[in-house]
């Protein structure tokens, strides 16, 4: 599937959490700024997922994805995939007009650039969200694994353009990734979910995989990023 | 055999081949090999995919070449030399198999990276990837680029096969169902730029099926005289099977429908296979085609999001020069480009719907500043420049790298002029002001500035640009030293207007020089000027009465239908008060009531200082600006800085630290100490005294990391304390920071990475800067950095947020 995803109100409460509020109260001049910002990335940008459902075969090194020529290595995916017979690779973009709005409002008003990158950033996750209830839909016989993303515990970051490639994401939802393996547009969003007919164990995303822990803000003010 | 393509354009219609994609899965490819290397693995394959469109009844083939770059092929095995070489001669077998003289494209796709400002890849780098395939496939009979959704990267493949190839060229890029392609670009401003590059055919390929492609042809058609070229998908695909949902027989009868746009191209793309393109050629030989009814298209430039057609008067903003502007020129000699771009969007927000771009200055490099201040506006602001040089050079660069259509401004009636910007006018396809003057200078009767203006037309006519792209200045003579001359003005405006059918400009300042109430008589010439025909004001859109004054034209004129726009200026518009030069009555609105000023503590301040520490405290920004001007009158500027914006800041950022206010809160204050160190640095320029620095700081965001809103906080928060920091900007090459830091004596430099990927870049920028021996501390910060690893690296502090880097720089520097 590829198409448009859309969004029609953001989560605050999440935006914040990036801003580093924790669990304060947002205050009303933050609050006004997210308003506008909403309405903007609303009325302006069009988020765009895509996915596809692949046969794994677990090896040696990783898991390999049937059909392709790419190899998701490392034993945190073989973990995280594990009792899985199938994965869907997907790919989520918020497009181009967000990072040109980030952009722009870093020359007229640092504070609202700062607010509509969390803002946007917030808006890629219920991006993926959405997608992820839509594979739930359209593939009612399975659980679902969290979504693991490229870097997440040994997963190499550079199997990125391997991962763009299979999915056609450049042409299909406008998705590039550059040398360093950064997705641009940069508001955007790749992640591995397995599929098994079992209940599975990774159905939430831990602060265990994740290779942020030791220098996580939201740890050190006790929470975590996952809500 | 060579067979002529530009012949084959005679014919009523040219059919295209249908997907290679889809054959060669179906051929049994594997997802993410890379197809190009089956050119020379199996020829076989793609000799036969070949000769089954031919027999279909192709007229042109595209060669196995879509991905066949320098970046795709990295790690294949092959170089895109052979890989080429070895596609165009399979698809000359399979012509000389099945007997069939068709074309033989180069077919080439896009790079796969995104290009500046979003991603990575540079122009010039572009330019060589397409310089390489284009020159590895010189035996094809043309260059096919399509799939294209980037139209700078457009702009640089048909450069690139225009530069070194005489092969036609046809350019197709991919619409979503929104009218435009992945990075905005509209279909009026992809046909205006690349018509203006001289394509032979432009059109459309992929995305969608020919039912959805409808309104995007119906739209194209009004844009271009170009043949047009329509490639569409089988429809769309299906979202668990991914097979397309529109059969051959259905396809070829929604593109029957689709002639009356006057299509001269046909093809298919995703989804489709010979049987698609057999249901076409059978369809138009049986119904014949629709010829195209080539009507010029209207006046316009655009730039790659946003066309602005001279259908109505159009405000040219002016603000964007240096003449006569003493904090413009210090910006330049600066390289301050955040002041620039700040300019761009003050003028774009009061309503210009083009900028001019003039960095002329004595004592910089002209070219790179041109070339550096296009990017930049381009990437924040959508409207079209006007670019603005009197040196052919500087305008070649720019024309080179701009992403739309553009002006050049200008030339005049002197033959030599003309024939040094005319050519690259017509090779990079922008519109053109013509200034009604020559080697005598401005004439002073109408007749005579006529007879330049229709001189130019011919001229410029003689050299392909056509008469629509130029726009005729009949020059604004100062009304009190040349009263007389006014009128003359208006009367050259109205013939070249009326008698040339060519639009108009004008620089309207101008007449008011030396006169009291500037602004008065500004407006009028200018409502004058509208009323006699002009199309294009060059004012300053900042001056409410000059915009307005064009505004209320359109409405009176009828082009402003039912007052829509009009109403939507000022229906709901506040009442701005006055810049009141004595600040008095601005300053009473700022103040706050007793108690809250309590609230926020202005620790024993009193008058107009605790006002300032007030705004920074409360993020008010336009009271502490205009509080911070009021000040200067009777404070010393540095007592300003130390002794309010400072501490407020000080206090702020203790409050972060504590978790009592968060980053934006922190970012709002901060955003108020730069409103007043604006009005500090304005002050400081226009007394000739030396700006406030307590030392140079260089940062950057590395090699190959795009994400630079944390440097940018970082930047804003050590302005705000003093320092005058050199911003590099994003994905900074190692050498340029360490150059920066040599030139400016930088002792201390920042520098930022956001991914694990990018770390490598920050430790590389560190070894060079060590290298180098430079007396310089380095701090480094970013989202996955950690102070160990920072320490590993060999940077001397780490800084975990913006406000540390502010401890980090007194630590340095004081």
């Amino acid at each position: 599937m590829n198409g448009q995803i859309e969004l029609t109100d953001l989560d605050y409460h999440e935006a914040a959490r990036y801003l580093g509020y924790g669990q304060n109260e947002i205050d009303a001049d933050t609050l006004k700024l997210m308003r506008q910002c909403e309405n903007e990335i609303v009325s302006q940008v069009r988020p765009r997922g895509i996915y596809r459902v692949f046969d794994v075969v677990v090896r040696q090194e990783g898991v390999e994805i049937a059909g392709t020529n790419l190899i998701l290595f490392g034993e945190s995916i073989k973990r995280h995939l594990a009792n899985c017979d199938r994965a869907v690779l997907m790919a989520v973009t918020l497009s181009d007009a967000a990072d040109r709005m980030i952009r722009t409002f870093q020359v007229t008003d640092m504070a609202k650039a700062v607010i509509m990158d969390s803002m946007a950033s917030a808006a890629v996750e219920q991006a993926c969200n959405r997608l992820e209830t839509e594979i739930s839909r359209e593939l009612p016989q399975y659980y679902q694994t969290f979504r693991f993303g490229l870097g997440y515990g040994d997963l190499p970051i550079s199997l990125q353009r391997d991962f763009i490639k299979i999915l056609n994401a450049d042409k299909l939802i406008g998705l590039h990734v550059n040398e360093s393996s950064m997705l641009v547009p940069t508001k955007s969003v790749t992640a591995v979910i397995g599929l098994s007919r079992e209940p599975v164990k990774g159905q939430a995303r831990g602060c265990q995989t994740c290779n942020m822990r030791d220098i996580c803000k939201f740890r050190e003010k006790g929470g975590h990023c996952n809500g | 055999m060579v067979k002529d393509f530009r012949q084959l354009l005679n014919r009523d219609y040219v059919i295209l081949d249908g997907a290679m994609g889809t054959m060669l899965q179906a051929a049994g490819m594997k997802m993410g090999e890379i197809p190009e290397v089956l050119n020379i693995t199996q020829p076989d394959i793609l000799i036969d995919i070949h000769s089954q469109y031919l027999r279909a009844g192709a007229d042109v083939i595209y060669a196995n070449t879509f991905g066949a770059n320098g970046y795709k092929l990295e790690g294949s095995g092959y170089s895109v030399d052979e890989l080429v070489r070895a596609a165009v001669v399979n698809a000359r077998k399979a012509c000389r198999i099945t007997g069939k003289e068709a074309c033989v494209a180069l077919d080439v796709g896009p790079v796969g990276q995104l290009l500046a400002p979003s991603g990575t890849l540079q122009f010039d780098e572009a330019y060589e990837y397409y310089k390489e395939i284009v020159v590895a496939g010189k035996d094809a009979d043309l260059i096919v680029f399509e799939t294209m959704t980037d139209l700078l990267e457009c702009k640089a493949a048909v450069l690139a096969a225009r530069e070194n190839t005489n092969l036609p060229v046809i350019c197709t890029m991919s619409f979503e169902a929104n009218m435009r392609t992945f990075t905005g670009v509209s279909v009026p401003a992809m046909a205006l730029t690349l018509s203006g590059l001289g394509v032979d055919a432009l059109g459309v390929n992929c995305s969608l099926g020919p039912k959805e492609l409808e309104p995007v042809i119906a739209e194209l058609s009004k844009w271009t005289t170009k043949p047009i070229v329509v490639k569409p998908n089988a429809g769309l695909p299906d979202p668990v099977t991914n097979k397309y949902d529109c059969p051959p027989e259905e396809f070829a009868e929604l593109i029957k429908n689709l002639r009356k746009y006057g299509i001269k191209i046909f093809g298919g793309c995703c989804g489709t296979n010979p049987q698609y393109i057999k249901a076409i050629a059978d369809m138009l030989e049986k119904e014949g085609n629709i010829p195209a009814e080539k009507t010029p298209p209207a006046a316009a430039v655009c730039s790659a999001t946003k066309v602005v057609a001279l259908s109505e008067p159009r405000i040219i903003g002016e603000r964007i020069n240096p003449t006569g502007k003493k904090v413009f020129k210090e910006a330049l000699l600066n390289n301050d480009m955040d002041y620039i771009l700040g300019q761009a969007l003050e003028q774009t927000g009061a309503g210009a719907d083009i900028l001019d771009v003039n960095v002329g200055l004595p004592g910089i490099d002209e070219k790179k500043m041109m070339v550096d201040t296009v990017q930049a506006l381009q990437a924040v602001v959508d409207v079209p420049l006007q670019i603005d040089s009197t040196m052919p050079e500087v305008i070649e660069a720019a024309l080179r790298v701009y992403n739309g259509k553009p002006i050049v401004n200008s030339v005049n009636g002197e033959d030599e002029t003309m024939d040094k910007i005319f050519p690259l006018v017509k090779k990079y396809g922008a519109a053109v002001i013509g200034l009604a003057l020559d080697k005598n200078g401005i004439p002073p009767k109408a007749e005579e500035r006529f007879a330049i203006a229709k001189k130019i037309m011919e001229k410029a006519c003689a050299y392909g640009i056509p008469k629509e792209d130029v726009y005729i200045d009949c020059l604004t003579l100062t009304a009190s030293a040349e009263q007389e001359g006014v009128m003359e003005t208006l009367t050259a405006l109205n013939r070249v207007k009326t008698e040339l059918g060519l639009k108009t400009v004008l620089g309207v300042s101008n007449i008011s020089f030396g006169l009291p109430n500037r602004v008065l008589v500004n407006h009028i010439f200018l409502t004058m000027a509208l009323t006699n025909g002009l199309d294009l004001a060059i004012i300053n859109p900042n001056v409410e009465e000059m915009t307005g004054a064009v505004r209320a034209y359109k409405l009176l004129a009828n082009i402003d239908k039912n007052s829509v726009d009009f109403i939507k200026a000022y229906a709901n518009a506040p009442l701005i008060p006055k810049i009141d030069p004595a600040g008095k009555n601005a300053v009473k609105e700022a103040t706050p009531d007793k108690k809250q000023r309590d609230d926020c503590g202005i620790d024993g301040r009193s008058g107009l200082e605790a006002e300032l520490y007030h705004a920074v405290m409360k993020g008010l920004k336009n009271e502490g600006a205009l509080t911070t001007q009021e000040l200067l009158k009777t404070t010393d500027s540095m007592d300003i800085v130390n002794n309010i914006l400072i501490p407020a800041l000080d206090r702020i950022g203790a409050e972060f630290e504590k978790g009592t206010l968060f980053l934006p809160q922190l970012i709002m204050s901060a955003g108020v100490a730069q409103a007043a160190f604006e009005e500090i640095r304005k002050y400081m320029i226009t007394n000739d005294s030396a700006p406030i620095s307590k030392g140079k700081i260089v940062i950057a965001t590395v090699k190959g990391d795009v994400h630079d809103i944390g440097k940018n906080i970082v930047k804003v928060l050590l302005e705000n304390y003093g320092y005058e920091v050199i911003d590099l900007g994003k994905d900074v090459e190692y050498q340029t920071v360490v150059d920066a830091i040599k030139e400016h004596g930088a002792k201390l430099v920042g520098l930022s990475a956001l991914m694990t990927t990018t770390l490598v870049s920050m430790k590389e920028t560190i070894e060079l800067i060590h290298k180098n021996k430079l007396d310089c501390r380095i701090m480094v910060g970013g989202a996955v950095l950690t102070p160990e690893y920072a320490k590993e690296i060999k940077a001397d502090f780490y800084s975990k947020d913006a406000k540390e880097s502010v401890d980090i720089a007194k630590k340095v520097l004081g």
